[in-house]
């Protein structure tokens, strides 16, 4: 009987110890999730192109006109973006230039010239995809040519970003 | 003989009470929704519909170490991976199980979490960064979170 209690008290204080220093290990999971939209795609359409120019005779550019540029752009449908744009103050031909007086720019979520009208700048232009994940951007400007321009060959490059 | 049936009665009244009293149970996913190429999508731990979300179950006044295993990226279609970015204070830890009342740690590294009563709460936020050319898709992972209580 005393040996009995003995073995149990010690039994006892290791439990006890054994409670004291115990440590339960549990773990669980979660789902980490996002839905990625469609990424933004721009395609250069048609070149600006002023044709023939004269000496001091400026030549303007209209957004209907065939001659208009055009950037094609694909996207998640209905999503808004903003466009900016690089643009030059003038066209060169070797050491000369040609000024560019003005641009003028439309977007549209048709192949349509007749959308909202904005000015191709570094600023922000706020547009938006259309149902179908289209969006067409419409460049026009004005060259103004010196009296004494030099004939040539003039080009110059127009630069347009697209982010959501 | 009466001695080992002695011990194996306080085996079972001490030991069957400490199994059944702690738990981590997964609540709520960390969700970034709808993500646009090319930018970054931040959710907040104190988002209360998109930060993840586990329930603890411990004893009051009690500690526990909280430790995550986190994904580096998540996966999309044909194994395109969208990146993950956990910060210093994307983990918070609520003694009262209220969103509002979260002690914030770093999620990166093992956290010493002490009981008040014997329910908490682990929150989690983080970003997710897609590239401007990211796949379009439905991207997923897993975030664990294994509590040692003391």
């Amino acid at each position: 009987m005393y040996t009995a209690t003995k073995v149990t008290i010690i039994a006892l204080a290791l439990l006890t110890a054994g409670v004291v220093t115990a440590q339960a290990q549990n773990n669980a999971s979660i789902n980490v999730s996002a839905a990625v939209q469609q990424p933004i795609v721009v395609l250069a359409g048609p070149n600006l192109t002023f044709g023939p120019v004269f000496p001091g005779v400026p030549k303007a550019i209209a957004l209907g006109s065939p001659s208009a540029g055009r950037f094609d752009v694909t996207g998640q449908a209905s999503a808004p973006v903003s466009m900016t744009f690089v643009v030059p103050s003038n066209l060169t031909f070797g050491a000369n230039n040609l000024p560019i007086a003005s641009w003028v720019g439309s977007w549209n979520g048709l192949n349509d010239p007749a959308g909202s009208g904005f000015t191709p700048s570094a600023g922000a232009t706020a547009a938006t995809f259309s149902g179908t994940g289209t969006l067409f951007v419409f460049v026009g400007a004005t060259v103004t040519p010196s009296v004494s321009q030099v004939a040539g060959a003039y080009v110059g490059t127009v630069q347009m970003t697209v982010t959501y | 003989m009466r001695a080992p049936l002695t011990i194996l009665s306080l085996v079972c009244v001490v030991t069957l009470p400490l199994a059944g009293q702690t738990s981590v149970t997964g609540v709520r996913p960390l969700s970034f929704g709808t993500v646009f190429p090319g930018v970054a999508s931040v959710v907040s731990r104190t988002d209360p519909a998109n930060s993840g979300q586990f329930d603890l179950k411990g004893h009051p006044g009690g500690t526990a170490s909280l430790t995550f295993l986190l994904p580096a990226v998540m996966t999309g279609p044909a194994g395109a991976t969208l990146p993950l970015v956990f910060g210093g204070s994307d983990g918070g830890f609520s003694a009262s199980q209220s969103i509002n009342t979260q002690v914030a740690f770093d999620p990166r590294t093992p956290y010493l979490a002490t009981f008040v009563g014997n329910r908490a709460s682990v929150f989690l936020g983080g970003t997710a960064n897609p590239s401007p050319g990211q796949r379009a898709g439905s991207y997923t992972g897993t975030v664990t979170l294994t509590v040692v209580f003391f």
